[in-house]
């Protein structure tokens, strides 16, 4: 009983906006009306790699619970909290992120990996981000017999949600390119 | 049925103004240094202590204590390029087909 799916989008924007733009996607106050179903993100630990220039972060995100009302209604929580790692190696120019939740565990298991890289059709202007998300409902938790509707409900909503997180990030971009050629020293 | 419901601590989070400032440095030395290869010192130390410092005292609060346990079960995912890492589920590059 697993859902998993795939997708990748290409920005047209090189990668040091677009992983400058993803720092910015949760917190920006002016995203959390779009991205409503986040709740709340904290940075929780973060360190940097001096030698090899790399820079390693945990971030707690709580987030709207996914999925369709019932299962709301039968896990009697509507927030559910998501540990998010990720790794920033500017000299090769890969940022990947593991998100997962640490709540509800006993219900279901979602997990998202994603990765920004520079295109390899247009690597200093367009950036690819790849990712993989699989949601699995716990065999005997109370979700169980109407896993795969769970399951299918979840990825829809997941599908809307970065469908609106795309929208943040072409933003967000567009605003740092504005700022780089208007501001800069 | 939209619920505006937000944890207590959003708009009212005890952290949010050292949060602020936090995110305000980083992000610039995100993008002007680390970025650019200056990656040799870390910056924006002071504004990093005082936000985990105001976030380690609203732990419990914050269900925070969970996240800890959590991050340290599951650690970093792999960066850098190495196409053979077999936690990447797309080893092809994306102009193929």
């Amino acid at each position: 009983m697993v859902k998993a799916y795939k997708q990748e989008h290409t920005y047209k924007h090189p990668w040091e906006i677009v992983t400058s733009a993803s720092w910015r996607k949760f917190t920006d106050p002016e995203n959390t009306q779009t991205l409503s179903h986040i709740l709340e993100v904290e940075t929780l630990d973060r360190s940097l790699d001096t030698t090899q220039g790399k820079l390693y972060t945990t971030r707690a995100i709580t987030v709207h619970a996914p999925g369709p009302w019932f299962v709301r209604k039968i896990i009697g929580q509507d927030i559910c909290h998501c540990v998010e790692s990720s790794v920033v190696d500017a000299r090769a120019k890969s940022m990947a992120l593991t998100t997962r939740n640490v709540s509800l565990r006993k219900y279901l298991e979602v997990e998202e990996k994603s990765w920004y890289e520079p295109h390899p059709e247009n690597p200093e202007g367009w950036t690819v981000c790849k990712q993989e998300t699989s949601i699995k409902i716990k065999p005997l938790s109370a979700l169980a017999t109407m896993a795969e509707k769970v399951e299918q409900k979840c990825a829809e909503k997941f599908l809307q949600n970065s469908v609106k997180g795309r929208v943040v990030m072409e933003r967000m971009c567009k605003y740092l390119e504005s700022e780089a050629s208007g501001f800069s020293l | 049925m939209k619920e505006k419901r937000k944890p207590s601590s959003s708009a009212t989070s005890p952290c949010a103004k050292l949060r602020a400032a936090y995110h305000d440095c980083f992000n610039r030395w995100y993008s002007e240094k680390f970025l650019k290869g200056q990656w040799e010192k870390e910056e924006c130390v002071t504004e990093w202590q005082n936000y985990r410092n105001c976030l380690s005292q609203h732990l419990e609060d914050k269900h925070l204590s969970r996240f800890l346990e959590a991050e340290e079960a599951f650690g970093y995912p792999s960066a850098g390029r190495d196409r053979d890492d077999p936690s990447r589920p797309f080893k092809s590059s994306t102009s193929s087909q």
